[in-house]
């Protein structure tokens, strides 16, 4: 009697095991795009837009959902260095470990901006990888998920995917025409210069011409200091901004002792995606960063008041 | 007759003492190859991570179980060297550096392999290693919120115990966390068995969140000694200053048991769970041993706890309190004499960057039996150089 119900109950475990794909998903941004290849994984969503995805403790919740997952995607390019490496080694699962299908860094698929060849702690904390915040690049994107796609067979019951390539077609589809959105966008944004805290926009400022003059942080990663916001403060490149972006993670005192003594707005835009409805994919995401951007360009709004009149 | 020594400040020091001009210029040898290579391979992959810990501390006041002073001490200075050896094994050696006496001393603290991805969720660590035992002792003291490890940890646990052996675990496939490890560990030190094998711990960890902003791990560990080290009389008395002679950093306090009981519990907060702007800690454990030694009756037994709590109120700054007590019977031939502390800490730290901690902390202390109890304040700074290890819970 007990050997039968074990039995029963070990089959019961095999085929929940079989028909859950599970996945690990470091932040947000990837967890939407295995959502769209595989729209039924059970996704575990490591971190969220109020955390900053430098500094995340090796917690226990994450421990258990690393232990029983099947695919980690994770940005890579050492952002996750801090907990990451301390996860994967006391989840000891055998399928998620370096060099193995089951941990993909998305980093290995794309080209990074401003890598460098030496890197000391001097210089704050410098990715030598480059910047790793390429998930708001629009030019990166597409280039993760061919990744995702070619290492998902690799991973995923074959039940699962079936559809991946048509929901891949689809997707790309809906990502070309959100491109072709965002260079509607353009006239509006290229030109403009602001300040930001960190280089979290960096790919995103890039690619609609927008310059990010000055840094809150007095070196990478390193929280604004009073003497580093005075210099900020009679920098005269100051003049040329617009506006002050900062990411919701971060404290909002030091943007707003600026913002008070230069006459500036400031913008607290999230990095990654969030519940809410207008940023809750990264299409919609990176169109909600851009629209709030441009709502603060001052060409902008000349245009709009004379279009007004 | 069973005796549980942990004893010795470190307890495995005795066997790599190795002197201090010899052993020094192997090291700095060995370290000059390193980054001589990785400067010439230009492959970070194909070389160890190399990490250094600079602590240092001055202490106003030497103080009951303490760890020297007064006045300029060198801390837990560490080097640490750690790679993937291949897919399946990772290994790691960490070396202590410290003075007694004006003669530098080099201890090795940890040298173990351990393995990766075995499946079923097992783990295997074989060498020397931190045990697992209680919250903070697998834990390195760099990583520690106070600048002192709390009165139960310096008196049952030399600080932090380690240990060479072999440690067995595995994370469950459960929804929650749920981790239980075994060690069997030599004790030189603390154990006379003819086998060898001396020491033998238990341990599990359960924990999870509560909410988006709230996380909390319980643990439960359990160690055996099977076989006692006879107590040697030279400790006789209470006589605990830092004069005599042990290799090691042995403080002269041997409080041994066949049984030792843990019980820890952690619970975190921060809003949103964005611990790098702020972060509120709380945690705290219970120590129990007991079977001290054939003449112990069932009053005879050490007994301790604290409970601390530290809130990272921006990000560089944090302030914590903790409180701890530990009684104590001190074996005298047939029969024991009792000792107890109570030890109130106060700490404020900055860290600049992730990588540096400047602490200042105040203790007070009061108890029972100690020749050194005493007040005073701590001045620690704790610099890491190189690989840093992760954000562990």
């Amino acid at each position: 009697m007990s050997s039968r119900i074990l039995v029963i109950a070990l089959l019961a475990c095999s085929f929940g095991a079989r028909a859950d794909f599970r996945v690990f998903a470091c932040e947000p941004e990837w967890a939407d795009l295995v959502r769209a290849l595989v729209p039924e994984a059970n996704i575990t969503v490591a971190t969220n837009a109020w955390q900053d995805p430098h500094y995340i403790e090796a917690r226990p919740s994450l421990i258990a959902a690393m232990r029983n997952s099947d695919l980690a995607v994770c940005t890579g390019a050492s952002l996750e260095a801090g907990w990451l490496p301390a996860l994967i080694q006391r989840a000891a699962n055998s399928r998620i470990a370096e060099n193995r299908e089951g941990l993909f860094y998305a980093a290995s698929y794309t080209h990074l901006h401003q890598p460098h060849d030496h890197v000391d702690r001097s210089m704050g904390d410098v990715h030598p990888e480059g910047n790793p915040h390429f998930h708001l690049n629009p030019h990166a994107v597409p280039e993760v998920m061919d990744g995702l796609v070619k290492r998902l067979p690799q991973v995923a019951p074959a039940e699962e995917i079936k559809v991946m390539r048509a929901l891949h077609l689809r997707w790309k589809m809906r990502w070309e025409q959100s491109q072709e959105h965002w260079e509607t966008l353009m006239p509006d944004l290229r030109g403009m210069k602001v300040v930001v805290q960190h280089s979290s926009f960096d790919y995103l400022l890039r690619y609609a011409g927008i310059e990010a003059v000055l840094d809150l942080e007095p070196k990478p990663g390193l929280p604004p200091t009073p003497s580093h916001l005075n210099r900020v403060l009679n920098d005269p490149r100051l003049a040329d901004a617009s506006v002050i972006v900062i990411s919701p993670y971060q404290d909002p005192k030091p943007a707003q002792w600026l913002a008070e003594r230069a006459g500036l707005p400031v913008l607290v835009l999230p990095t990654t995606l969030t519940e809410e409805e207008e940023t809750d994919t990264l299409p919609e995401l990176i169109t909600y960063i851009l629209t709030s951007l441009s709502n603060f360009n001052p060409k902008q709004n000349a245009v709009s008041a004379v279009n007004g009149h | 007759m069973k005796t549980m020594t942990m004893s010795k400040q470190y307890p495995g020091d005795k066997n790599p003492l190795i002197e201090a001009s010899h052993s020094l210029s192997w090291v700095v040898g060995l370290m000059a190859s390193l980054l001589l290579s990785s400067a010439s391979l230009h492959a970070k992959e194909l070389n160890p991570d190399i990490s250094v810990v600079l602590d240092g501390l001055y202490v106003q006041e030497s103080m009951a179980l303490g760890h020297g002073g007064p006045g300029f001490v060198p801390g837990h200075n560490e080097l640490s060297l750690g790679a993937p050896i291949d897919d399946l094994f990772i290994g790691r050696l960490t070396t202590v550096f410290d003075s007694h006496d004006g003669e530098t001393e080099l201890a090795l603290e940890e040298a173990f392999l351990r393995t990766t991805g075995l499946g079923y969720g097992l783990k295997v660590k074989a060498g020397r290693f931190l045990s697992n035992i209680g919250y903070l002792n697998s834990r390195h003291t760099h990583d520690d919120s106070f600048s002192t490890r709390p009165a139960v940890y310096r008196a049952l646990l030399g600080s932090h115990y380690y240990d060479d052996g072999v440690q067995l675990g595995v994370t469950l496939p459960t929804d929650f966390y749920w981790q239980v490890s075994a060690e069997a560990l030599q004790g030189d030190q603390v154990s006379d068995t003819d086998d060898g094998v001396g020491l033998y711990t238990l341990s599990t960890k359960v924990g999870g969140d509560l909410s988006i902003s709230q996380s909390w791990q319980a643990g439960l560990s359990y160690m055996k000694n099977r076989s006692p080290a006879v107590e040697e009389e030279e400790g006789e008395g209470h006589d605990h200053d830092h004069d005599h002679d042990h290799a090691g950093h042995s403080h002269g306090l041997n409080y041994y048991g066949g049984n030792m009981s843990v019980f820890d519990l952690v619970w975190k907060w921060a809003p949103r769970g964005n611990n790098r702007q702020q972060q509120i800690e709380l945690s705290a454990e219970y120590f129990y041993v007991d079977d001290l030694n054939e003449y112990a009756d069932d009053d005879d037994f050490h007994e301790g706890w604290y409970a601390s709590a530290v809130w990272q109120f921006a990000p560089q700054w944090s302030a914590g309190v903790r409180y701890g007590e530990v009684d104590l019977r001190q074996p005298h031939g047939d029969h024991f004499h009792s000792q107890s502390l109570q030890e109130t800490d106060i700490m404020v730290s900055y860290s600049h960057s992730h990588f540096s901690t400047i602490r200042l902390q105040y203790t007070h202390q009061s108890g029972d039996g100690f020749d050194d109890i005493n007040n005073g304040i701590f001045v620690q700074y704790v610099m890491s150089l190189g690989e840093h290890g992760a954000h562990e819970f």
